[in-house]
This record gives C-alpha cells, structure tokens and sequence, in this order.
C-alpha cells in the first residue's frame, strides 16, 4: 500500500502527510496537504473520473522541495456532497472559482498548478480570475473543446458524448445495484476479495453524469490566450480523449507554452507512466 | 469438484463417470480456448497479447487480427472514455476492478454489451506488468439494466411530472386574475420542460366584429423577445383558428422553417432559440389560446449535444403533461374571467347607482350634467363633454379632463369648437343619427377629418385620444343632446361593456334633460298665465277699503288655482269673490281664469250670490271645467252696508267688528263642480267701520295641519291686529300665519266699511 492509499477517518494518513482540515473550504473540498511547508506549492488537480488518489505515484516525486496541496472537486472522491448544486456547478468557472478559495484560505503564492484533463482548464479559468496566486500552469492532456465544432478538431461527435453518458448510466447502474461479485475470484490475492469491488473514485451517478456534460460540453478556446505564466503542455501518446492535434492547439494558443510529448500512451501518464510524468514536469520547473 | 464426490452421490451407472472423467480431464488449453466467457490480456498500454477464441468468435475476428490491438480500440467511444476515466485508474490504484460495463464494437460495426473484470499483475516493485480481462457477454444484461434504468427515469419523470401537475392546480386555485393565471402557468411549464421562456396567449375575438381576425394578447410572457410573439401571430395569418384547434405540436427551427417562415425563424435565431412548443389552451373543448415554450440549444454556457439544425422530440409524456397543464390553464382563466366579469359588473352596477343618485338631486341641468361628467372622468373615461340642443343652438353644459393639467384644453374645447361645424364629428353624427357612435381607434386621420380648424386640431391632439363614444340624449322621441366620452392611451380602448355604461347614462341624463325642459315650459306658461288671469288691482270704491294679497306655493310653478275678484256691479252694488281651484298647477290656473270670466259675465244680470252658485254648479258640466272649486261670492251695497253671501263648501269669512273677530256663519252649500243644488245665503249688514276678512285655507292651513286649529289662529290673528286698515291687516294676518314656505297658495281679500 502506498502512503495516499488511507483515506481521511477510514485509514490513518501515512506518516509524511498531515491532514489538515481547517475551515469550511478545505472540508468542503477534501484538502490534504503534504509535503515541505516551506517549499513552492504545488497543487494537484485531478480530473473527470477520479479523484486526488490518482496522483499518488506522482506527488513523492516534488514532495521534498515542494508543499503539496491536493483535493477532490466538490462532488468527487471525499468532498463534502451536500456542497454540490447543480445549477451552480453547471459550468467549469465554479470549479475555478473553487480553486481560488483554496488558493485564498491557505494563502498560496506562486502555485504551480498542475491540471489533469479538464482540471487543466479550470486551471486557466482559476489564473484568468485570480492571477496574484499563480505562477506556473502544468496542463496534463488538456483539451479546451471536445466536440468537434467546423475546422477544430476536438476528438469527438456528440453522438459521442451521448454514448460516454449511456455508459456511465450504465455502470452506476451496476454499482448501485450492489450486483454480487461472484464472477470471480482474485487468483493472485484471494484475501483481498473484499477490496475488490470499485472503492476508488466512487460518486453519486447523478453528479458525475452531471460533470461529465460539463467538462465534455464546454468550449474554453477563448480562454487560453490570456494565460500569462509559464505553462507546460503533457501530451500522451495515443491519447483518445486529448487527441495530439488538441495538446498542440492548445500549445498554439497559450503564448510562450512549453509542449512535451510523452512516450506514455492512454489519459492518464500519471498513473500510467509516474516517472515520465514527474520528470517532464521537473525540467519544465526550474532549479 | 471431483468424481470422486459425484460418486457418492450414489450415481447408478460406472461407465457414465468413466465419460465424465474424459470430459473433465480436457485439455485446459481447449478451456481457455472455447470457455464459456471472453478471456484477454494487455500488456499495460492495453495492447492485448493473449485472446482467446469465444472473444474472437463474439467480435467477429480472427486472433491474429486482435493480437497486438490495444483493447480500448475495440470499444465503442463511451466505452474508451470510460476506460480512460475509470477502469485505468481503478486498476493502477486497486489493483482490480470488476463488472464495468463496456461495449465492444464487432468488426460489422454492431456493438456487443459485455461486463468486464480485470486484474493488474505487478512487479516486486508494484510496476504493472499484465492487464487479465474476462468478459461476460451481459446483452440480455444489459438489456435488463437499461430497462430498470429506463423504468426508473420514467418513474422520476412520472413522479416530476405529477408534481408539476399538483403544483399547478394548487397554485391555480389560489389565482384569482387571468393575470395570475399565466404568471402561475408560464412559470410552472418553464420549469417542467426546462424551458428558455414561455408565454400565455389569449384569443380576444372582437364581438362586433366576428368576421374580423381575433387579436392575439399576451397575457404573460418570459424569456421571450417581443417581436417573436407577433411573428408567431403573422405566421398563423388567417388560419389563426385552425391552428388553435390543433393539438400539443412542436415548431423547430429547421431548413424547412427557415425556407417557409424566413422572419419567424430569424426572429427564434436571434433570441438562441432552436423550438417552439405550442399548446393548445382550452375549456371544454373551446380554443382559448396558446401557452408557448420557446426551448433553447442549450443551457448555460454548454455545448448542446443536439446535432446543429436537429430537434429532440417531445416524449409522449411530455405531450400528455403540455396538453393536461393547456386545459387547467384553460379552465382557470375561465374561472378568473368569470370571476373577473362579475367584479367588473358589480363596479359597473355601483357606478350606474352613484350616477342615479346624482341625476335624482338634479335642480339645474347644467350643474347636474357638470357632476356627472366628473364622476365620469374619475371612472369611466378620461375626457367627458355633454352637449344639449336648445332654442338658442347647441350648447356645452359640462367638459371635464380626468387630468387637471388638460384643463387649457378642455377650457378651449368649452369655450369653441362645438360639434356640429363637422358632421363627421361623432357627436354630430350621434345627435343627427340618434344612435350611438363609437370611434374604436382615434388616429391622426380622424382628427384631421373632425377638426374645424388647425388650432383644434393641435388641441385635440394635445388630449392624446385613443378612443370616443358618442350617445344621443334622447327622451320622449327627441334627440336634446349628446354624451360625449373618450379615453386616452393611457387607459385603452372601451369596451362594450363600457360602452352600455355609457349608453345608460346617456338615457338617464336625457330623462333629467327632458324633465328640465319641461319644468322650464311649465314655468314660463304658468308666468304668462298668471300675468292674464290674476285680477287687476281692486277698484277704488267710495266709502270702503280694500287690500288683498295673493300668495303662491313656493313649490313648483308660481301659480295656483286661488283666485278673488271685486267688482262694481251695474246696479251699485260691490261683487266680491274668493275661490279655490283644487290643484297647483296650470290646469288649476287655467280652470280659475276660466271660472272668474264666467263668474264676471253672470255678474251682467246681478243676480244674487246664492244664484250665482247655482247657475255656476247647472253650468259646470257644459263648461267642461276638469277641477272642482270652492268659493264665497258676495254682494255688498257701499252705502247701506247690506250684505249677502253664499259658500260653494268654502271657509267662512271673519268678521272683525270693534276689535272682536268672528266667523261670519255663512250656512255652506256644495263644491263647484258638485252636482247642483239650492245654495242658501247670509244676508245682513256689514256695520260701519267693521272689517269682512275672505280668504282661502291656504292661510289657515299654513301655519297648523289642524284645520279647527288654524281657524282659532285666523281669529285671534285678527282680533288682535288692533287695525281695521285693509292693507295693514292683511299684512298682519300673513305675517302672523305664514312662513317662508307654503304648500298651498293663499288668497286674502280684506273690506273695510269705513
């Protein structure tokens, strides 16, 4: 088990990492802080699917020289659920403004923000508002528009995006059903079975339906050309969800942006390539 | 499992474990290959190196065609983003997950639903090495699942949708206006169907003009731009009436709506809008209006995943809702209209009893029409002129603004500019046609045609008209004037039930008109009958004194049916009469002056009183006299004093003799008028210095209802006036009797013997 394996009262933190839960901000969004106190800030925002565990092979990599900030998005992983309204999270600028409350109550200066997926532009949104606390933006397979729209290339049709909403319909249905795993047993960790239904990234099926529509139907072109901080784009390989063509729009369009192609393939670098990740955004950081 | 169990179940036949052992014993290879489930591994990046065949054979190819493709390239696009999303991360993080629902895609392109679980094989390290997959084909799964999911959206729905209907009749039965009404319905519907705006139509068909094309009125409207409306109502034109037949319908904006209604469709693309939902707003059965929802391409600031030019269609449950939400609608602004109608009567029927009660007191017309025309102004309308038609022309009794501040104008509208210089002006044409005339819409054209010169025109301008109702005043087949009333545009158009408002009015204040007009002509009459049939001054006569006084009622005409009379007959003698015509008016004045001449031409023979009585009741019938009258007639010889008198059932005179007043006892004979009979005298003689007093009761009656009463009064009056001069008798005796007020007119005739 790795240190980020224990969560809030169900498992005791692992012993580099202090919980802090101060004020109704950071309860709200599950903030956990870590790492060195007087370091840089660093804050991870994880994207559409998940939660903040998905930077657990990433973070020991800047947790020595950096003070690591995480959180859930009010509506993932461990934040407060009652917080969620879908009228107000119907657009990514919530999110943003979610962001900046952090920021503000920890009093952070010069984040290097880094972003997964959709959390790369609501990085954008949070600096547009509120720039005094930024100063670097890591934009992990980015992409500020989905759909296709004319001449842009965003990836996908809307009738793909209705099928990405029948699938999560479907799978909540699944886990809400509570459906018995007798399928199959675990062949390598038979006393493991308990864990092994889908305890991670867990949320209400409404509320990630609802933040699917958001991040797959916004259009934040506009937005990239006021980003005035040195940015890095990550861009995967065979990424189907941030096509390549998309990571570089986005390069385009970001004044100054650094582009780097990772030889890790899928959405997810961090999980799947740790050590490419973590060292890509080392030499986008300086000293 | 083992054969070895299976055996002591006690099964009866060896050889058939011998089969199942062969069975059992297969080549795991063969289990791998040919199970009963879809087995694969990936390799981390989701190539997959291992695949068996009944996960080939379910998508339709060969292994070698799968081997070294990464799995996630054989789902559907949900389906990778999902991978992505959930699955990798799930399994870097737990290591396993198990029954995500995926669809793969089969190389004919159909999709196949499978669940799939899946475990990470890791280094000593905890580095992945090996992704292993089952997948169970779950279609009929699927199936299932997408059904309870479908059923419990329907449920949700069903229960939002009832809650939408409970909200709306509960909020609609607390709505008293149309007004309320729409606000509760524009409101509840937007929500229901999520709706960028909506608003509630009313049909207003015109009543006097059925052929015309009924206006469209937007009771409530949100979230909608103006002109769409209007656009609507244009699209609609001439077969506004078949539209409103029609059931809950959608109008998209399509290439075709484009093609066919280029404004209507400008109009929706300029306000975002992508569709209209119509519904029909009915009450049993009759089309009221339409509740409109105007549905949006998106909400917020999200990309709509209709396709561009694409229209979702309505469910029939939300049809069924539109449709059951347009008849409550319906029926609660029938409630509200109805409510509202008699609300309006009751005000109606107030203001009409308020405006008798002010024609009741009526004393002069003009002040009369000027009060009406101010109650006018404060309820009805903004401007209210009333014209009369009189011998000297037209005149302009009352003009009265709502507004003060239009005082200038309506002072010139007084003082010039009356009606009947323009026989297009609606009072003209009222007073000429003795109908009323009704100008619904007062535009520039008309002020033009009505105005005489430029400077009314700019004054009628100036009053902002929007409307004018003219009706004639019109009693016993004449036309005597004409109600003039208008409003601006503040206030609107009239109504037709305004309009009978004011037709009522018109018929009342034409009654006033006329009732004045005849008290005027009594009035006049009756002062030129009085001038020829009152008797002139008494004569002077040697050796007596005479006064007399006539005194009409202060109420109504100035003359009554009282009458005396003094007279030298040709044989010296003094004629003196005092009669009283029943009535106080001009029959009864008429019906004097004609008794008094015949009175005089009988005088011709001298005959006496008593003779006069009777030739007088004989002749009655033959003078075709129509009120019966009372009378004392008397001769009176100067030098002797000799007196005769007879009474036709008439108070006695006094006599006031040294101071002592009494009643002459004049035995009484019938009534003028009466059948005839024989009319007995007093005969005597009126001493020196004595004073005879002939009145009629109207002096005795006016002070005491008590008639025995008011002769005590007479007496002691005259006993104690300490004068025998006639003049300052009479005086006495009036000042003593009457008051200010008489019901009765009063005849006194004072003779002294001096």
């Amino acid at each position: 088990m790795t240190p980020w394996s224990g969560r809030g009262a169900q498992t005791r933190p692992a012993s580099s990492l202090r919980v802090q839960r101060v004020g109704n901000v950071l309860q709200r969004n599950c903030v956990r802080l870590g790492g060195t106190p007087d370091g840089r800030p660093m804050m991870f925002a994880h994207g559409f699917g998940c939660d903040q565990e998905m930077w657990r092979f990433v973070v020991p990599a800047f947790e020595d020289d950096h003070r690591i900030v995480l959180f859930d998005h009010v509506g993932a992983g461990h934040s407060d659920l009652s917080a969620y309204d879908h009228a107000a999270y119907d657009s990514l600028r919530r999110y943003a403004d979610d962001v900046v409350e952090i920021c503000r109550e920890l009093d952070l200066r010069d984040v290097v923000f880094v972003g997964h997926s959709v959390s790369a532009m609501i990085g954008v949104l949070a600096l547009q508002s509120a720039p005094e606390h930024f100063g670097a933006l890591v934009m992990i397979g980015p992409s500020p528009r989905y759909v296709d729209d004319g001449d842009y290339t965003g990836g996908f049709s809307r009738t793909d995006i209705a099928g990405l909403l029948d699938a999560l319909d479907a799978n909540h249905l699944g886990w809400s059903a509570q459906m018995a795993p007798v399928i199959m047993g675990v062949p390598d960790h038979p006393e493991r079975a308990a864990e092994l239904t889908n305890s991670f990234c867990r949320t209400d099926p409404d509320i990630t339906r609802h933040f699917a529509r958001v991040t797959f139907l916004s259009d934040n072109r506009a937005d990239l050309a006021g980003v005035d901080v040195p940015t890095l784009v990550l861009q995967c390989s065979e990424d189907v969800i941030a096509l390549e063509v998309v990571g570089r729009y986005v390069h385009e369009h970001i004044p100054g942006s650094t582009f780097t192609q990772l030889a890790a393939t899928g959405h997810c670098p961090h999980l799947s390539a740790p050590e490419e990740t973590a060292a890509a955004i080392r030499a986008f950081l300086p000293g | 499992m083992t054969v070895s169990r299976l055996r002591s179940a006690g099964a009866p036949d060896p050889d058939e474990f011998g089969r199942l052992d062969r069975l059992l014993d297969d080549d795991p290879a063969d289990l791998y290959e040919n199970a009963p489930m879809g087995y694969l591994s990936a390799v981390p990046d989701g190539r997959i190196v291992k695949v068996n065949r009944t996960f080939c054979g379910w998508i339709g190819r060969s292994a070698d065609e799968v081997l070294g493709v990464r799995f996630q390239d054989l789902l559907s696009m949900g389906g990778r983003v999902y991978y992505e999303t959930h699955l990798v991360p799930l399994l870097r993080m737990q290591g396993a997950v198990r029954e995500i629902a995926l669809d793969l895609v089969r190389a004919d392109g159909t999709a196949l639903a499978c669940l799939a679980n899946a475990v990470e094989l890791r280094d000593d390290d905890g580095a992945p090495l090996l992704i292993r997959a089952t997948l169970f084909e779950a279609t009929a799964r699927r199936r299932y699942e997408r059904e309870l999911l479908a059923a419990q959206q329907v449920a949700e729905e069903s229960e939002l949708r009832s809650l939408t209907l409970q909200q709306v009749v509960s909020d609609l039965a607390a709505a008293v206006s149309v007004e309320d009404v729409a606000s509760v319905i524009v409101e509840r519907s937007c929500e229901a169907l999520l709706a960028r705006g909506a608003a509630l139509v009313l049909v207003e068909a015109d009543p006097h003009d059925p052929e015309a094309l009924p206006d469209l009125r937007p009771v409530r409207a949100e979230g909608l731009p103006e002109n769409l409306l209007q656009e609507l109502r244009d699209a609609a034109g001439s077969r506004l009436a078949v539209e409103l037949t029609r059931g809950v319908r959608s109008i998209a904006l399509t290439e075709q709506l484009r093609a066919d209604q280029p404004s209507l469709s400008a109009a929706l693309a300029a306000a975002a809008l992508s569709e209209l939902v119509i519904v029909p707003v009915t009450a049993d059965g009759r089309g009221l209006g339409v509740l409109v929802l105007a549905l949006g391409n998106a909400q917020g600031d999200l990309i709509s995943l209709d396709e561009p030019g694409g229209s979702r269609e309505l469910t029939t449950a939300d049809v069924n809702l539109l449709w059951t939400i347009g008849r409550q609608a319906g029926q609660a602004v029938e409630r509200a209209r109805l409510h509202e109608q008699t609300a309006r009567q009751a005000g109606r029927a107030a203001f009409l009893l308020e405006a008798a009660r002010l024609l009741a007191e009526a004393a002069d017309v003009t002040e009369t029409a000027d009060r009406l025309a101010g109650l006018v102004v404060t309820r009805l309308a903004d401007l209210c002129v009333v014209d009369l038609d009189t011998e000297e022309g037209l005149i302009r009794p009352a003009v009265r603004h709502r507004d003060p501040a239009r005082a200038r104008v309506v002072d010139e509208l007084r003082s010039r500019h009356l009606p009947r210089r323009s026989a297009r002006h609606p009072s003209a044409r009222a007073l000429l046609s003795g109908g009323t005339e009704w100008v619904r819409t007062v535009d520039d054209e008309f002020l033009r045609a009505v105005a005489v010169d430029d400077e009314h025109l700019e004054a009628a301008r100036a009053l902002d008209l929007a409307a004018v109702v003219a009706v004639p005043l019109t009693a016993e087949g004449r036309h005597l004037g004409v109600l003039t009333v208008a409003t601006d545009r503040e206030r609107g158009p009239f109504t037709v039930a305004d309009v009978e408002v004011v037709e009522q009015l018109a018929l009342q204040l034409g009654l006033v008109v006329a009732r004045a007009q005849r008290f005027d002509l009594a009035v006049r009459t009756s002062h030129a009958l009085q001038d020829n049939l009152l008797p002139p001054a008494p004569p002077a006569l040697e050796g007596l004194g005479i006064a007399v006084r006539y005194l009409a009622a202060t109420r109504g005409v100035d003359v009554g049916g009282d009458f005396y009379d003094v007279i030298r007959m040709p044989g010296g003698e003094i004629g003196l009469a005092v009669g009283d015509v029943v009535g106080h008016d001009i029959t009864a004045a008429a019906t004097m002056g004609q008794l008094r001449s015949v009175y005089r031409a009988l005088l011709a023979d001298g005959p006496a009183p008593g003779a006069v009585i009777e030739r007088l009741q004989t002749g009655w019938p033959l003078l075709g006299l129509q009120r019966m009258a009372t009378a004392l007639f008397a001769t009176l010889d100067p030098a002797s004093g000799r007196l005769r008198i007879a009474s036709a059932g008439h108070p006695p005179p006094v006599l006031l003799v040294g101071g002592e007043a009494s009643f002459l006892p004049v035995p009484p004979s019938r009534m003028l008028g009466a059948p005839p009979s024989v009319a007995d005298e007093w005969i005597g003689v009126l001493p020196e210095g004595a004073s005879l007093v002939l009145f009629t009761d109207g002096l005795v009656e006016s002070r005491s209802a008590d008639i025995d009463e008011g002769f005590a009064l007479l007496l002691a009056a005259v006993a104690s006036a300490g004068t025998s001069d006639p003049g300052a008798l009479c005086d006495h005796l009036l000042a003593e009797l009457t008051g200010p007020h008489r019901a009765d007119d009063i005849a006194l005739l004072v003779l002294t013997r001096v």
